[in-house]
């Protein structure tokens, strides 16, 4: 986990309550994060830290390849769908459920307020 | 009040349930028992080789306890995707499980049996109509690639368990079904809204998983009304939440607002959870929006070869600062010996313990203490897999690299024997779309009357 990020903010792992990610079938690799708190889930969701653009850098992937990357407000959560770019289990593959690759989401910085 | 109660004793067929809580369950009085019993989710092997994910023994346990509980409640169990791909051999294997568990405890009963395994003939032939429109693999779509896969699935929706519940079957086995459709079923027969029914389907199908304690081995409970539905745990020290169910709504789906599934998709960008009480959740304001052309997902997993693997421990400090550069030599060994790409083979090393899991993405940092090394290879045959794999394992044993302390052998073992062959390696090749004129006629179904 990251350490939060001293005074110009706090990670998202320090702010959500859930960051998961799982197959959305074997062609891509879906991302919650969840939110137990309203203001909390309000704050990033104003920051704008959770866009398609740094998702693609973060991931290294182009970014047509992220497919969805929204806020879904009924549920406090935001959405993340990338395109995999190995199938799962296909011969290079590294997670067949896709569920260990939501760590370098873990350590986006939040601003303060 | 008008309304149906479906009840999803587990999230995984096979992994076991909690019993008591589905006793529970099952004294609320519900319409039906529907269970989910595959995926793509554990990768293509299954598929690929049409092989059950667990051990017919669990399936058996697991089916047994509904079975009873659904006969003596006089409603009818419906089973989806039977068995992990839900190709015609897993089908038959569960429908031998339901007719043994059927002698054995003196039941009777109508039973439907809905196939959805695709003849390859009947795809090439479509193909060559209209190719097919791909929803993952980047390559195209050849017959070629169709030969080289395994039994080709189509995902059912609604539509057959329909047509198997008008025809008076009292327990539905199915192969390959949309999850949600196996729950939303008997719903939509009965007049109720698609996009409620589908949802609540959603959530019953992965059970307790929506509840806290997340949980696959709690069943849960769906109450389906005109206007909404109310979802609890069977288990009553656990409970719903708004997050917890609006969370699951999310779960596995590309999008929360846009669900494709057969014949349509299911719209939730209307969607409200409202907290019962304390232990159940209320949905409403999900729509179902039906496509003009009815399309049903297609799966399969082409072969590519045998894998076989070994497994190793690395905890010297200076061989795995030379690690890299050790692998990279192996690998130019094995080309020398085997012409490896010339010969359909390849080979590759995992390093657990440094970026196994996430692999160029991974940040790096200080060395680790140890390293897991798995060797795999894949070749044309299990024959020379392991022969690749166990090459590879022998020159790293006496490599020679900067700084050698030990050189009496490189790598501890965790048991004898060291090359495991894994069995055939496939991919997903087939994830596709298909128009039908009607959404039964590529799902047959046999009714059978079970007497004993």
């Amino acid at each position: 986990m990251a350490e939060a990020a001293s005074n110009q903010g706090e990670t998202l792992d320090h702010v959500a309550k859930v960051i998961r990610s799982k197959n959305a079938g074997p062609f891509e690799i879906t991302f919650d994060i969840m939110f137990d708190d309203a203001d909390a889930y309000a704050r990033v969701k104003r920051s704008g830290v959770i866009d398609a653009m740094r998702i693609a850098s973060l991931y290294r992937i182009p970014p047509t390849d992220v497919l969805v990357c929204k806020p879904f407000d009924a549920a406090l959560a935001f959405k993340i769908t990338i395109r995999r770019p190995v199938s799962s289990g296909d011969w290079l593959d590294t997670d067949v459920y896709g569920c260990q690759q939501h760590v370098p989401l873990t350590g986006l910085v939040v601003p303060v307020a | 009040m008008q309304q149906i109660v479906g009840v999803a004793p587990s999230g995984s067929l096979g992994s076991g349930y909690n019993i008591a809580a589905f006793k529970r369950a099952m004294s609320l009085g519900p319409d039906f028992v529907g269970q989910d019993a595959g995926s793509t989710d554990m990768g293509p092997y299954y598929h690929g080789s049409g092989q059950p994910f667990l051990p017919r023994t669990t399936y058996k346990h697991d089916l047994s306890i509904m079975l009873r509980a659904a006969r003596a409640a006089q409603v009818p169990l419906i089973v989806g995707s039977a068995l992990t791909s839900g190709c015609n051999t897993t089908l038959e294997n569960a429908v031998g499980i339901i007719r043994e568990i059927a002698a054995e405890e003196g039941l009777s009963f109508r039973m439907a049996v809905i196939q959805a395994e695709i003849d390859k003939a009947t795809l090439k032939q479509r193909m060559t109509l209209a190719p097919l429109e791909s929803i993952g693999p980047t390559e195209a779509l050849t017959p070629e690639t169709v030969d080289r896969c395994g039994p080709i699935v189509a995902q059912m929706g609604v539509e057959p368990f329909i047509k198997a519940l008008e025809a008076g079957a009292e327990v539905i086995i199915a192969g390959r079904a949309c999850d949600d459709a196996v729950f939303a079923a008997l719903p939509v027969m009965r007049g109720y809204d698609q996009g409620l029914a589908l949802h609540c389907g959603k959530i019953l199908e992965c059970a307790g998983l929506s509840a806290i304690p997340y949980d696959l081995g709690e069943p849960m409970v769906g109450i389906l009304r005109r206007d909404h539905f109310v979802v609890e745990p069977g288990n009553a020290d656990h409970r719903c939440t708004t997050v917890s169910v609006a969370g699951h709504s999310l779960y596995e789906r590309g999008d929360f607002e846009f669900q494709p599934g057969p014949g349509g998709l299911n719209d939730l960008s209307g969607t409200s959870f409202e907290q019962l009480d304390a232990r159940s959740v209320r949905v409403r304001g999900s729509r179902f929006i039906p496509d003009v052309t009815y399309k049903v997902k297609l799966e399969a997993a082409e072969q590519l070869g045998f894998r076989s693997i070994v497994i190793v421990g690395i905890r010297d400090p200076i061989m795995i600062r030379e690690l890299d550069g050790l692998l990279a030599e192996t690998e130019a060994r094995a080309e020398e010996r085997f012409g490896m790409a010339a010969a359909g083979m390849r080979l590759r090393f995992r390093t657990y313990g440094r970026d196994a899991v996430m692999g160029r993405l991974e940040p790096g940092g200080a060395p680790p203490r140890e390293i897991g090394l798995m060797i795999e290879a894949l070749a044309p045959t299990q024959e020379m897999a392991t022969a690749v794999a166990m090459y590879s394992r022998g020159h790293l044993q006496h490599a020679h690299y900067a700084g050698i302390l030990t050189t009496a052998g490189n790598m501890a073992y965790p048991f004898s024997p060291f090359g495991i062959p894994v069995g055939p390696a496939y991919r997903f090749a087939v994830y596709h779309l298909l128009a039908l004129r009607d959404p039964c006629e590529i799902f047959p179904i046999t009714l059978e009357e079970v007497r004993n």
